[in-house]
């Protein structure tokens, strides 16, 4: 219940408009800022949603899979270079995009995460690192503004940014392969 | 059971998923906002608002000065350094695949400056010989007024930002407007042959065979 608070004031503050505006207006914070933190806001309502509700999650969701699905359409489709620009453009864009980042990625996220086998999880963290290595493929080697609302210098800053995020999924990834949390008392 | 209603989910999530990328990218076609505005403008094909054009030689007139011909249309500012260079060499290597008894009677070319501050007609008629434009066939104009040329703007989907250096960040196409002054097609200024057959085409089929 304290999480769902505590997300609840984060979800309040992001859609404040001056909040809104700043963090629109740098192309890398909206990408990698805005709408991971409405993915967090969705991973801090999810335990007071599954005790609400614990036979939707239980029933529709029962071995994760569904819900890492959802997971992995939202985020692709909001890296999409035009989703970005109709968010800033299209209200009705913007409207999904608040709704979409923390009830339909974040919220399955966490309820899939712990239900997920080695495998499942293992094949996510190498699907986002493909997936982070082609935006920044993408982002960086473009010689055309992909984005009308932004400029191509931030554009290429936005690329080198997925390539960092990319690299720190792998290296997490890579470390989860050789490292038993359990030898370290965590579980 | 529980495996069956598990699968049910995740067929319903994908089509979810499928969906929401038709529409978000208008039938897998579009998938940067400059694509999506392109098809729109070729769809609804918007009239050439009423603007007063300055060109080079400080001439005064309306675009209705080239009724019964197709005009080429590009946007620029005369202090870019980089795409606006490229977007005017890759036109005059239009304009010079256009078939010559063509030019001037059936076709014209223009470049509309969209910083009229600064591209006076003196500026312009120095620009204009940096890519060989002969000031008559292909013309290069400001709109001096800023609230019609905004509207121009607005209405051709032509985006530019201004980042207070004197410089904007824009994006470029050929635009061809056709002798009713309706835009009819918007066309990547990076393929040159592709623009050129396009209009010849174009010019064929509604103007005739001239040769």
């Amino acid at each position: 219940m304290k999480q769902a608070i505590y997300g609840l004031g984060i979800y309040l503050f992001l859609m404040l408009p001056p909040v809104v505006t700043l963090l629109e207006s740098i192309m890398v914070v909206h990408m990698h800022m805005q709408m991971p933190l409405l993915v967090m806001v969705g991973m801090l309502f999810t335990p007071f949603l599954q005790q609400t509700f614990p036979a939707f999650f239980e029933k529709w969701n029962e071995n994760g899979v569904p819900g890492i699905v959802l997971f992995m359409i939202i985020i692709s489709y909001w890296m999409i270079p035009r989703t970005m620009d109709e968010a800033l453009t299209v209200s009705a864009a913007e409207i999904f995009k608040f709704i979409s980042l923390p009830f339909l990625a974040g919220v399955p996220l966490r309820d899939s995460w712990s239900k997920l086998t080695i495998k499942g999880k293992n094949s996510i963290f190498i699907l986002l690192s493909i997936l982070f290595g082609i935006m920044a493929w993408i982002y960086i080697l473009s010689p055309n503004q992909i984005c009308n609302s932004y400029l191509i210098k931030e554009q290429k800053a936005l690329g080198w940014t997925f390539l960092l995020t990319g690299l720190c999924i792998v290296i997490y990834f890579i470390q989860t392969l050789f490292i038993d949390k359990e030898e370290y008392g965590e579980t | 059971m529980i495996k069956k209603r598990s699968t049910f989910a995740l067929i319903i999530v994908i089509m979810f998923g499928f969906g929401l990328f038709l529409i978000g990218t208008d039938g897998f076609t579009a998938y940067t906002a400059e694509q999506a505005r392109t098809m729109k403008l070729v769809e609804e094909k918007p009239e050439f608002p009423k603007v007063t054009l300055e060109d080079s030689k400080e001439r005064v007139y309306s675009l209705s000065e080239f009724q019964g011909k197709y005009v080429m249309l590009t946007f620029i500012y005369t202090a870019c350094t980089d795409v606006c260079l490229l977007l005017e060499m890759n036109l005059a290597q239009v304009y010079n695949q256009i078939p010559e008894q063509y030019i001037g009677e059936d076709i014209v070319f223009m470049s509309i400056s969209f910083d009229p501050e600064n591209d006076d007609p003196a500026t312009l008629e120095h620009y204009r010989n940096y890519f060989n434009s002969d000031g008559e066939t292909w013309r290069m104009a400001r709109i001096p007024d800023q609230q019609e040329l905004d509207g121009l703007l607005d209405r051709f989907g032509v985006i530019v930002i201004p980042d207070n250096n004197g410089h904007f960040a824009h994006n470029a196409a050929f635009y061809l407007v056709n002798p009713e002054g309706k835009l009819v097609d918007v066309m990547d200024y990076e393929n040159i042959d592709q623009a050129a057959s396009k209009v010849n085409a174009i010019l064929r089929t509604e103007v005739g065979d001239k040769s």
